[in-house]
Order: structure tokens, then sequence, then C-alpha cells
């Protein structure tokens, strides 16, 4: 239990620490909220009144201290630009963001699981060799890049999607979810390729453990032995892996959307940066660091159920 | 449903035939719905009078208009106000409002709502003015519900200009997340960073607009505009470069032609130590060739000037300034010798966002190579330079297009009398100010066409700043669609577009 909250207690203190760098980096940058707003014709007195009416004009520990103190409370505050809140803003864009993040989770496990297996199965065959330079090759490249070849070959040579041709969720769901299966294949297999090398390489570890020999011993058939009682066992460095995964996959969906136009939360934290628009900048940044956060601390969690080992240890 | 259709289709087909002949294409009913990319999001609000950005300012003349409002030539047509009369003095205007003007809420508009806008416009109530020259209005009345009376404190022959400010309903609580206008289009929804939804006005007072929904759809990557037109996903944008236009030859697609209206120019902060030398500009004019700069970056496109003043602005445009200073790399040279300037060093600050800008730079750099100057191209976010060239003042030269706020001398050639707030090249020159103080001082048309002139003649000749060019501007319009009209200033009039017979 006390292990539970000194974790809890850290996640908040790097939340803490990482709204105050967001908050630093914008005192230091050039621009000026106010202006931004107003254009560059607007007079002086009019900026000034501005400046006051954002509360820019109170020294930056108390505009700090008076956020933070707003968002615990669960107010994000109201966007400069756009006259919503912050809050309502975010809530609309998530859904792309968690819909991406799903799609490319379920292709990632769907995928790297029976592949890590079949890798690990016939390891030492041409077949193993060769998934492994594919493996390899596939690992190196980054998920806008291959965005990029995607929209290049399934947009503008064969046609079947196009490009920038994004529909909303709230108009049309199916072909919404038709536009994300490509960004999501993008961000998933690098992530794939990923996970196929580790599983295999836990599956062979654990092939030659003592049980092993014991579920053949029982007439077992090698497919059986695999995924009736080595997969459990090899999963566990996945389990961590996947975790982390999916909270660089929320990261990373930010830099995707710029690839397919998608205009999800990239885009607003894209904008918003430009505008100087810091109550959405820090709201979403700090919604990226609380689902990376989350995740290493549910990836913890769930290890020390997986494996009271470790729990023990402790 | 086939029938309606097939109605539908005769009755659009007669209209357009019958209309035609008039001249004008007047739609009885709107219909059909199009996809219009635009740039950025109204990022700056849907309050009219709060809005800055030209961006956003293009959209709402669709939904709001004034008492006046500008047609496609850049004239005044009562809009709101069905006429008006202007008293001998010059301070009197007297506005008729035109019976049955209704918002988009379907109330009726009265005299309260224009004395209400104006009064907002102007500041009433403590706040600095949205509109500086409304602090020359002495009063305004309503003597009847139709009738509006503005008195000036003193004369301003351009003050009608700024009429075309929107006339909104005075009951409107939050114009901004409520946009409520008269416009032919009204607003019914948004979703931030992605689209707009536009409906035409059946009540509007004047043509109803021809197609019945617009989505403005933000295309935020320009890498994709070819791409979304050609897939179908937008049917029209504004502002494509010239090599876009050259991708989409032969498609779907009409590409329309136009000028940006604006000053380009390598603008000098005259108060850098170099620039202070008259010499040292004008070197600088006899190193740069325009026509180079639009080949390289328009394809050869674009309209050379030689001033603070841009063709579309006919009355005061003079095609003679653009030889004050044709290439001349010796003379060049010579000047900056005489001058002290012989290994003359520069940095030319660009807004990142603006590749025409940092395209033309790109050119200066190496003209003026040539004659021994090393220019360094500094690439700065958009933010940044407004804040630290544009209001800051903190730089050395700058590569940008320079537009007019309001179809007026006034607001191109304000900006370089020596007090001006938004005199960001630290233009000083004392005959400029006189010439300026004479032409915003006079009430004759003629003598102040003659003074703006004279303003232009020596911001031409005292090589103020690096005239280029206004740029060229290109519209994709997919070719079932007509009527696109190029305003001399930013206004995109989307109630003038029509399906095309089929």
């Amino acid at each position: 239990m006390k292990y539970y909250l000194k974790k809890i207690v850290s996640m908040l203190l790097t939340l803490l620490v990482v709204s105050f760098l967001v908050f630093a980096a914008f005192e230091i940058i050039p621009g000026d909220p106010a202006l931004a707003k107003l254009g560059a014709e607007a007079t002086e007195v009019r900026l000034a009144q501005m400046r006051e009416q954002m509360g820019l004009n109170r020294p930056f520990l108390v505009r700090y201290g008076s956020w933070v103190l707003d968002c615990l409370k669960g107010n994000f505050g109201n966007s400069y630009s756009y006259n919503q809140s912050v809050r309502s803003m975010i809530a609309d864009k998530i859904p792309i963001t968690i819909t991406m993040t799903i799609m490319a989770t379920i292709l990632t496990i769907g995928i790297s699981i029976p592949a890590g297996v079949s890798t690990a199965k016939h390891a030492g065959s041409r077949y193993d060799k060769g998934s492994y330079v594919v493996n390899q090759f596939v690992m190196a490249i980054p998920s806008f890049f291959l965005g990029i070849l995607m929209t290049f070959v399934f947009g503008l040579i064969l046609h079947w999607f196009t490009p920038g041709g994004y529909i909303s969720y709230k108009k049309d769901f199916r072909g919404f979810l038709g536009y994300m299966i490509l960004p999501s294949v993008a961000i998933a297999i690098p992530k794939c390729a990923m996970s196929i090398k580790l599983l295999r390489s836990a599956i062979l570890t654990e092939a030659d453990k003592d049980y092993v020999r014991t579920a053949y011993s029982r007439g077992n058939s090698t497919t059986q032995v695999l995924y009736g009682h080595v997969l459990k066992n090899a999963l566990i460095p996945l389990v961590t892996f996947w975790g982390m995964a999916v909270a660089d996959m929320v990261a990373g969906s930010i830099v995707v959307e710029q690839v397919f136009n998608i205009p999800g939360l990239g885009r607003i934290l894209l904008t918003s940066i430009s505008n100087r628009d810091y109550p959405v900048v820090e709201a979403i940044i700090l919604l990226v660091a609380v689902v990376v956060i989350v995740m290493n601390l549910l990836v913890d969690f769930l290890y020390r159920k997986i494996d009271h080992r470790i729990d023990r240890e402790e | 449903m086939k029938m309606r259709k097939v109605l539908v289709g005769v009755l659009t087909t007669m209209t357009v035939a019958l209309t035609a002949c008039a001249g004008d294409k007047a739609a009885e009913t709107s219909e059909g719905s199009i996809t219009i990319g635009i740039a950025q999001d109204l990022e700056d609000g849907l309050d009219p009078h709060h809005a800055t950005g030209a961006g956003t300012k293009e959209i709402l003349f669709n939904i709001y208009e004034g008492l006046v409002k500008y047609d496609a030539d850049g004239n005044l047509n009562p809009a709101i106000a069905e006429s008006y009369e202007i008293s001998e003095d010059g301070l009197t205007y007297t506005f008729d409002l035109r019976d049955g003007v209704k918002f988009h809420d379907g109330s009726v508009l009265t005299a309260d709502d224009v004395t209400y806008s104006i009064e907002r416009l102007a500041g009433e109530g403590g706040d600095d003015p949205l509109i500086p020259a409304f602090t020359n209005i002495a009063s305004i009345t309503a003597p009847d519900a139709d009738t509006v009376e503005i008195v000036l404190a003193d004369p301003d022959t351009e003050f009608l200009a700024y009429l075309t400010a929107a006339i909104i309903p005075a009951s409107n609580e939050d114009p901004a997340a409520n946009p409520i206008g008269t416009g032919p289009y009204k607003y019914v929804s948004r979703v931030p960073q992605e689209s707009i939804t536009l409906e035409a006005f059946d009540d509007y007072w004047g043509e109803n607009a021809h197609i019945k929904n617009i989505e403005l759809k933000v295309v935020a990557n320009p890498d994709t505009i070819v791409m979304e037109l050609q897939g179908g996903t937008i049917d029209l944008i504004c502002r494509i470069t010239d090599d876009q236009a050259a991708q989409l030859a032969g498609s779907d697609f009409d590409i329309l032609e136009g000028t940006m209206n604006l000053v380009q120019a390598m603008y000098l902060n005259n108060e850098f130590e170099p620039f202070k030398d008259v010499r040292v500009r004008q070197a600088l004019c006899y190193a740069i060739d325009p026509q180079e700069i639009m080949n390289f970056v328009s394809g050869g496109k674009g309209t050379e000037i030689g001033s603070s003043m841009f063709p579309a602005f006919g009355k005061y445009y003079e095609e003679s300034l653009n030889d004050v200073y044709n290439q001349d790399q010796d003379k060049a040279r010579e000047l900056l010798a005489e001058a002290g300037y012989s290994d003359l060093a520069f940095t030319i600050t660009v807004p990142s966002n603006y590749q025409q800008h940092i395209s033309t730079a790109e050119v200066i750099v190496e003209e003026l190579k040539a004659i021994g100057v090393t220019a360094t191209i500094q690439l700065v976010e958009w933010e940044s330079w407004v804040s630290d060239v544009y209001v800051g003042r903190q730089y050395e030269a700058t590569v940008i297009g320079v537009d007019a706020s309001q179809l007026t001398a006034r607001s191109l050639l304000e900006r370089f009398t020596s007090t001006a707030s938004k005199n960001f090249i630290n233009y000083s020159n004392s005959s400029y100010d006189v010439a300026f103080a004479n032409a915003i001082n006079t009430t004759d048309d003629a003598a102040q066409t003659g003074y703006y002139k004279e303003c232009l003649q020596i911001l031409a000749e005292d090589a103020a700043n690096v005239y280029i060019q206004d740029l060229p501007t290109f519209v994709a319009i997919r070719n079932n669609i007509g009527g696109y009209k190029f305003y001399p200033l930013y206004v995109q009039d989307l109630a003038s577009l029509y399906f095309k017979e089929q």
C-alpha cells in the first residue's frame, strides 16, 4: 500500500514539474498572446486592456500558482483564441486520438503475437532470418515517414483514399474509422516490429526451462506448448513494452495527424503554440504527460499482479 | 423524388437563362452545397468588431454587413442603409435605413442596432475604440426608427469607408459565440481547427445566395491542397501557388488569376545606421530587379510596383514610379562607395510561414552579392515577427507584404508619417508629413489625390523601402461552379458563386 502511495505522489510531482516547464518555456520564447489575438494593428491601449483581461499582468509565479489551483478544481480555463472552454475543445478532439490509439494497439497485439510465436517456433530457419531482416528494417522507420509513404502509395498511386479527406466522427463514424485505418497502421507497424522481436527472444529464453520439457512430456504439440504454457510467461516483458507503446502512440499520434491532415489534438496543439494560446497548450501537454505517467504506473501495478516475486523483493 | 429533381433542374436552368439576359444572376432559391478550403481557422473569433485577421474578415464579409458595403470594383454601395446624404460641410451623415432588413435570428433591424454597433466600435463605456477613426464622431442619433444621423467633429473624406463595419443586434449578448448578422449567409456551427458551416439566409434583403450550404474546411497543410481538390473533398480554394496551379492544369478545375493587393517590399529600418543614408537605400533599389524576383517567385507573374500603392488602386497608382530605380549595378556600387559602405552587411528578417517572401529574400541576397553587399536571411516564426519586427522594430530589413485595412490611401500611407504608431520602418521625412497632413485635411477630392500622389512620389524617390511587386494569386474552382469575383481588398464573396448550367 505504501508503495502505491509513493508512486502516486511521485506522479503528481512529475506533472507539476512538466507543467511548470511548459509555463516557463512560454515565458522565455518571444511573442505576446494579446498581440496574437488582436493582430499587428492593435493600439497599445487595447493591448494593455487585453493583457489585463487575460491576466497576463500578474507576476509569473502568481499566474502559475492560480493556474495550478484552477486545474486541481478541474477548470482548465478558456482558450484565448476561441471563446470556448479548453475542456470542451479538447473533449471534441480526444475521440480522434483514442480511436487511433486503440486501433493501433489492437493491430500491434493482433499481429505481433502470432508473428512472434511463429518466428520463435521456426527459430533458425530461413523464414526466421528473413523476418528478422524485415523487422530490423521496419523498426528503424519512424511513423511519420511511414505515413508519408502510405499517403503516396495508397493515396496518390492506388487512389484507395483521399489524402487529407478526413471525415468527422460526428458526421459519419464508419467513414471516420475507414480514414483512421492508415494512420493507425503507420503508428502500429514500428511497434509491431519491436513486439515481434521481443516476443521471439522471450519465448526462446522460456523454451529452455524445465516446465516446457514437462509440458512436452505430457504429450502436447509444439503449438499447444507455445500458446498454452510458454506464451503466458513470455508476455511479461511485453506487457511493459505495450504499456510504454500506448503512451508513445498518444504522443506520436500528434505527429502522424499532421501527415494525414487530421484535425485532432496535434493540430490544436500546434496552432495554439503559434497563437500563444497558453491555456490550450498547457492542457494538452498535461494530458499527454498524464497518459504517459498513468501507463507507466499501470504497467508497474500489472507487473506485480502477473509476477508476485517482484512484490516480495520490495 | 426524381420528378422533383428534374423540376428543380428546369427551374434553375430557367432562372439562369432569364437572369443571364438581365446581366446578373439572381437566384430564386438557394440550393446545393460546396466545400471551400481555408488556410487557417477563424482563430480570432466570429465577433466582427473584434476580428482582426484578414482570413477572418474575408469570410465574415458574408455574414455581416455595414451601412455601406464594397462591391468587386471597390465602390461603396448602400447596404443596410438604402441611401445616405452628406451635408455641405462634410460633417453630418444622414442614413435612411432599408425597410425590412432582418437579422439571422429573424428580428428586424432598427436604428437602435445601428447606433449600438457604432457606439460599441467607438469604444463607448471607457474602452479604447476598436476603429480609431470613430473617435471623430461627435454624436450619433436615431431621429426615428429608420434614420441614423452621425455628426463628425472634423470633416473626414474617407469616413464612409469605415461604415462598412458590421451592424449587429443590440440584443445579442455574446456575439463571439452566437454570430448574428444581416448578410447573405448565416452561421450554423463550427468545429475548431476543422470546419465552419454556413447556410444561405432566406430572408436576406437583397438577392439570395445561389448556393445553399457552404462548408469552410481548414486545410492546414498546404501540401495536401492539390490532393484534396482532386480527391473531391474541397471544391474551391484561394491563394494557391503558381506550382499548385500548374499541377491542376487540365483537371476539373478552372484556375483564376488575380492580385493579392498588397505592397511587397524589402522594408528597411530607417533607424539602422547604414540605412539612415539615402544613398545606401538608393543603392539597394538600384541593385534589385523586381522582374527577376517575379520570375523566380511566381513564374513571371505579379505586377511591379515602385511605391506603397498597388495597381488595383487605379486612382493613386502611378506606373511611372516603377522606373525611378531601374537595375544599375554600377550606379549602386558608386553610391555605396560614396556613402562609405562598400562592404555593407545586414540581416533580412523574414517570417517563416510565407514562402513567397522567403523566396523573394533569397533572390535579393543573390542580387546584392553582385554589388558586394552581404545580406543574411533570418527566418523567424510569425508571432516573433509581429512582436519583434513589426511592433518592436528590432530589425534591419524585412521582406513582407503590407495590405490596406480599408480601401483608402490613408490606410496605406499614414504609417509612414514620422509619429505614426505603426511606422515600423521608422521613416521620418518632414516633407512627407506635410504632404500627408495636406491630404487628410482637404475636402477637395482632386487636391487630396494630388497630395497622396506626392506622398507616393516622396516614398519612391527617397527610397524609403525597396519596392518589389504586388503578388499574383490563384484561385482553383471546380469547373461546374462560376461567379467567383476578385475584390480589391480581402473579401471572399460567397453569395456570388453559383452552379453552372450542365
